[in-house]
């Protein structure tokens, strides 16, 4: 049995990826076992590396289901023929500069740049609500020429992939102008900002998944 | 015995954002303008190899997997035999297509009049009831 025992400061599973304590009990020097059954990584960065790969399945079900309709069916409409490429292909830069702008962010706040991490959040938060906004208005046009989902199965695959990854992008956006609030209030040093690395990890895997559906869809 | 990985490791990610960029404007060109009318092999072949080339930048670089500890490269290392059984899974379905009672696309119109309209089982009759190949619904 292990005996009762502060934190020592140099233990990085209880502090965490970043060398800092994240355990409430370390910093208050309440006494706690010194052994640790958990994973030798922070645990919020453990749980959202776990959440992501559950994502992943999420979206193989999902295209896998589009790649055996699509190869199975012998007439597969052209999908330039229906869907505006050249305007979605301007929205897949924009959320791939967003998830450039989203490491500034980071870097920024690494480096102890309060001003930079508000800045480039906020600029990423401006790209995924104008794709957000982008997708709605191709929604709406097309809706508004009779294509709906129940039309064919060209259009109700079309509406379930992107429409998931859509509200992936909303709820990311949420989740950055929460983290952005945070920064306005000065919660983050460079000692203290696992949060933004959460959201940042959820963010580039929203824009991985949509270069493969831009891809899948768009494109093949 | 650490897991722990420099927070921010040195690389540009000004670097890989150029690169992303300009996978995207070859990709957009090879699908939609050189390519257009090309076989199959060629054009999704080609499609493909920019997609996962983009789609390992961002997973290597942005999301910090190559800085990444083995803990969380271990937690992840599932996921890519999870997708192959995935897709092996659908193999049959794809494979055996024309093989079925009811083929995946059989209800999708095949004049041409309108691609991907669905129009139905009506033009594949099922099999007389009793029959080994009769679905069950």
């Amino acid at each position: 049995m292990s005996q009762a025992t502060a934190i020592p400061a140099h233990d990085p599973v209880r502090q965490g990826a970043h060398g800092h304590a994240h355990d409430d009990a370390a910093a208050h020097h309440h006494p706690i076992y010194d052994y640790d059954s958990g994973p030798p990584v922070d645990r919020a960065k453990f749980a959202i590396w776990l959440f992501l790969a559950t994502e992943v399945m999420f979206f193989t079900g999902l295209i896998g289901t589009y790649l055996v309709l699509r190869i199975g069916t012998s007439s597969w409409p052209n999908p330039e023929n229906r869907l505006a490429v050249p305007i979605t292909a301007a929205n897949t830069f924009l959320l791939i500069t967003s998830s450039w702008t989203m490491v500034r962010a980071l870097h920024a706040i690494h480096n102890g740049s309060q001003k930079g991490l508000i800045r480039w959040l906020g600029c990423t938060i401006l790209g995924g609500a104008t794709f957000v906004s982008v997708q709605v208005f191709e929604y709406l046009e097309l809706i508004h020429h009779g294509s709906l989902p129940s039309v064919d199965i060209f259009w109700s695959t079309f509406y379930a992939m992107t429409g998931f990854h859509g509200l992936h992008v909303v709820v990311g956006v949420i989740w950055l102008i929460a983290i952005w609030i945070s920064a306005v209030r000065g919660k983050f040093t460079p000692q203290n900002y696992l949060r933004v690395e959460l959201a940042g990890l959820y963010w580039h895997f929203v824009d991985l998944v949509w270069v493969l559906l831009f891809t899948i869809v768009y494109l093949m | 015995m650490t897991n722990d990985h420099d927070a921010h490791p040195a690389f540009s990610a000004n670097k890989i954002f150029i690169t992303l960029f300009i996978l995207t404007a070859a990709e957009v060109l090879w699908g939609a303008v050189l390519f257009k009318h090309s076989p199959h092999l060629v054009k999704w072949g080609g499609l493909i190899v920019f997609a996962f080339w983009k789609g390992i930048l961002i997973y290597t670089y942005f999301m910090h997997m190559k800085f990444e500890g083995w803990i969380v490269k271990c937690l992840i290392a599932p996921t890519p035999v999870l997708i192959a059984i995935v897709i092996f899974a659908l193999m049959p379905d794809v494979s055996n297509n024309s093989h079925l009672v009811y083929p995946v696309g059989s209800q999708i119109d095949k004049s041409g009049t309108h691609p991907g309209k669905v129009v139905g089982l009506m033009d594949h009759p099922a099999p007389a009831e009793g029959s080994a190949e009769a679905p069950h619904h």
